[in-house]
């Protein structure tokens, strides 16, 4: 009998359902891998366990009993323990004092007896931590690592550790999966989110891969290799719904060359006017850092960014966060960069702006990319897709060489996703050099002229005749990385 | 509908917070009515009670015009006393140490700008701490009005003390770097007149200009204004100097328009009270003309309610804390937003 079973777990968030004929299966003392593309379910399957999500539909089951898990503090009580990707410690607190944080106990918390219980505590997990050091002075991997220990002082037998391996350096990574090795002998079981093959080979004994909210297998991993899990993982081949631009590559536009900065191994990339080059990859192998790159705020820390067709323009990944400004209005979003570089004519003279150009410009930008609003309009009564118009007619009103776009259609409907791509192809056409980082694999096939893969920081290229969702998926997960 | 909506609520905050007062000077004894009528016509009243009201209003109105901006530029500056106070200090010392009795067509601009510098320079500090050290504006601008303070008591007891070394208070300023009182105006100077005109000078530096969208946009989302390629550091120092800038100047222009000297206690408190103008204001400079004007009347009403009504003064400042109360708890605008 399965430790844990969660079965045909349906849930539903608004109009998206994110997870529907889900299930996972845990036996004592074994590592289960958990994997799937962005957005497959992952976090919402494993916020079910934990009782951070109430399912629509389905059943968990402990020990063979049906059980309900409404919040967190239950799924203590019945020895679920959960790693966040987000530490939940408290910086200003020792490591004995996180660890007692939140358990019923004495009012009064002697710290010596506090150190001395943690000590004990720690040695038995074999953690090596200062129980009187304070939480903030500890590297990540010890944070982790108390994360672990806080999860296990509650009694855990069943530990989900979300992307741990995302954090960390490759030393402290095969420290963790020795860890996690030993916590299995131990007869724990463990759920292990990884986007990582080797990771995944190396600790792991069973896998249940997850599909847009369905689970599409569950096995042992022993026999699996990587192709055959990329497949499980990105599916059979659909035809794209639409195809690259045909352009003929122009001039060097954009060099990147040896590009190395946290989160950035060592990036070579050339662009090339009128080329639309996609990035595929899953999230947190160097798109972040790779938009900041381009968007002018993070620095290399060697390698070299060669602008050869400037300006470049970025359609922000995150477009609330870093995108548009959403209590500034239409009009007010699109020409920021215009008022950041002083007030350029024509919306500003002497850098006053000038009401009627102002209002005229974004008509037009509201006609040529059919945004539902009005030019006074605050952005925030904007619909998501209208949104991300706007984010691309501004990107475009510098008139850029190179157009970098991040994850532009995420969270958008099937028209205002169509209606983007069409613009990055006609940009292509009209001899930008378009960069495409997505990570949302149709959309690359969809789009890209030429592909890569990002692989925790490096470019992995994917052959010209090899632009199928098998192959692509093999390289997400690292195969042939190294 | 906008616009209705933008009076509304600070009028609504100010008539629920006067009507709790009421309450209040019942509670403890006193006649409501008699007391808030005594408060309005001391304020009001007549014309020497109006042009009290009038002249207080000068320095609320500028420390709450570049309060306004500050916070919506999402700095929280607290510092406007101090500010205040350098500016006045700086003011002083040119005139009774520098220029002596200089020629008056120079001395005046040039002190009411000294003045404004050092206003500038003050905010300046807290600015540079907060930019390359990471020092939060709330803790440095506090502490600064302290060092203000305290400097411009040391300084009418020391070096600016008058030749005479009577009193702690500096010389009084000679006719010529003295703001003229208005013509048929016992008190209300010239410099009023400039103040009045500062919310529409700000009001389009904040909506009308390149500045000010970046600054509106750097309060309203730092990251997204980073990406526009606003460099927040930039804009918080540029809105610290000309918050300070404003502060300044209504130190310059209470020493050489209203109290003609320097002396300790110069403008008690207008600092803090011009915060509650911005807020009540709700952060809109056109806005701060008539916040600033109520604040104005309520102290200068006080004495007359103390007197007629025998209702402690320091009720006004419970009035002023209801004020406050009410018109943050009403929601205080996007600062983006008009």
């Amino acid at each position: 009998m399965p430790r844990v079973a969660l079965r045909d777990i349906c849930k539903r968030f608004g109009a998206t359902e994110a997870l529907c004929g889900a299930s996972l299966e845990l036996e004592p003392g074994s590592v289960h891998a958990l994997l799937g593309e962005n957005g497959a379910g992952k976090t919402t399957l494993v916020r079910v366990l934990y009782g951070n999500v109430r399912p629509d539909s389905g059943v968990i089951e402990i020990d063979g009993r049906p059980v309900d898990i409404p919040n967190p503090s239950r799924a203590l009580a019945l020895g679920i323990g959960m790693v966040h990707q987000h530490f939940m410690l408290v910086p200003a607190l020792t490591v004995a004092e996180n660890l007692v944080l939140g358990e019923p106990g004495s009012a009064w918390l002697p710290r010596a007896r506090l150190a001395a219980e943690a000590r004990v505590l720690l040695e038995r997990f074999g953690l090596a931590l200062d129980p009187e050091a304070r939480t903030e002075t500890l590297a990540v991997a010890q944070m982790q690592r108390l994360e672990i220990a806080r999860a296990l002082a509650r009694g855990a037998n069943v530990l989900v550790l979300d992307e741990p391996t995302a954090v960390l350096a490759p030393p402290e990574v095969d420290d963790l999966l020795a860890l996690l090795a030993r916590l299995r002998d131990e007869g724990k079981s463990i759920v292990l989110i990884s986007h990582k093959l080797d990771e995944i080979t190396a600790v792991c004994d069973r896998v249940t891969v997850l599909r847009a909210g369905r689970t599409v297998a569950s096995r042992p991993l022993a026999g699996l290799d990587a192709s055959e899990l990329g497949r499980l993982m990105v599916g059979d081949s659909l035809p794209p719904a639409g195809r690259p631009p045909e352009t003929e590559p122009g001039p060097l536009a954009l060099e990147l060359v040896g590009a190395r900065a946290p989160g950035l191994a060592g990036i070579d990339l050339a662009l090339r006017a009128g080329e639309l080059v996609a990035l595929a990859g899953i999230d947190g192998n160097g798109q972040g850092p790779l938009e900041q790159l381009f968007a002018g705020v993070r620095a290399l820390d060697s390698g070299e960014l060669r602008v050869l067709r400037a300006p470049i323009a970025v359609i922000p990944g995150d477009r609330h966060r870093n995108g548009l400004i959403l209590d500034l209005s239409v009009e007010e979003n699109l020409v920021l960069p215009e008022a950041a570089r002083g007030g350029e004519p024509p919306i500003f003279r002497a850098r006053i702006v000038r009401k009627a150009e102002l209002h005229q410009a974004a008509s037009r930008a509201i006609e040529r990319f059919e945004i539902k609003a009005r030019p006074a309009d605050p952005a925030r009564s904007l619909s998501g897709g209208n949104q991300q118009k706007l984010s691309v007619a501004r990107a475009l009103r510098a008139r850029p060489g190179v157009l970098v776009a991040v994850n532009p259609t995420r969270g958008l409907d099937v028209a205002a996703t169509a209606s983007v791509r069409e613009e990055l192809r006609r940009e292509a056409r009209a001899g930008t050099a378009v960069l495409l980082i997505s990570t949302e694999l149709d959309e690359v096939l969809e789009l890209g002229q030429r592909i890569a893969v990002l692989f925790r920081g490096r470019l992995l290229p994917v052959a010209a005749g090899a632009h199928t969702r098998a192959a692509i998926g093999r390289l997400m997960l690292g195969e042939g990385a190294s | 509908m906008s616009y209705v909506r933008a009076f509304a609520q600070p009028l609504g905050a100010a008539a629920v917070a006067l009507a709790a007062a009421a309450g209040l000077l019942a509670l403890i004894g006193a006649d409501p009515i008699a007391a808030l009528g005594a408060l309005a016509a001391g304020a009001l009243g007549d014309r020497i009670a109006l042009e009290n009201t009038v002249v207080r209003m000068g320095p609320l109105l500028l420390v709450g015009l570049g309060v306004a901006l500050s916070f919506r530029c999402g700095i929280w500056n607290i510092g406007g006393e101090g500010q205040l106070y350098v500016g006045a200090l700086a003011a002083t010392a040119l005139v009774t140490r520098g220029l002596g009795a200089g020629p008056g067509a120079v001395s005046l601009p040039l002190a009411l700008l000294v003045g404004a510098g050092a206003g500038a320079l003050w905010a300046g500090i807290a600015a540079a701490l907060r930019v390359r050290r990471g020092v939060s504006e709330v803790l440095s601008t506090i502490l600064l009005n302290f060092i203000a303070v305290l400097a411009v008591a040391w300084a009418v007891h020391g070096p600016l003390q008058e030749a005479s070394g009577a009193y702690p208070q500096s010389d009084a300023f000679p006719d010529l770097a003295r703001l003229a009182v208005l013509p048929g105006m016992r008190r209300v100077h010239l410099g009023l007149v400039l103040a009045a005109a500062l919310p529409f000078a700000v009001w389009v530096l904040l909506f009308r200009s390149a500045a000010g969208l970046r600054l509106r946009a750097v309060g309203l989302s730092p990251d997204a204004a980073r990406n526009a390629h606003v460099s927040p550091e930039r804009e918080t120092t540029r809105v610290l100097l000309i918050s300070g800038a404003l502060a300044g100047l209504a130190g310059a222009l209470e020493v050489s328009g209203v109290t003609g000297r320097l002396f300790e206690n110069l403008a008690s408190g207008y600092g803090f009270t011009a915060i509650a103008v911005a807020l009540l204001a709700r952060l809109n400079p056109i806005g701060v003309l008539p916040a600033a004007f109520f604040f104005a009347a309520l102290a200068s009403g006080s004495g007359a309610m103390q007197r007629v009504a025998a209702v402690p003064s320091v009720a006004v400042q419970v009035i002023e804390a209801l004020v406050i109360l009410f018109s943050v708890s009403f929601a205080l605008p996007k600062s983006g937003a008009r």
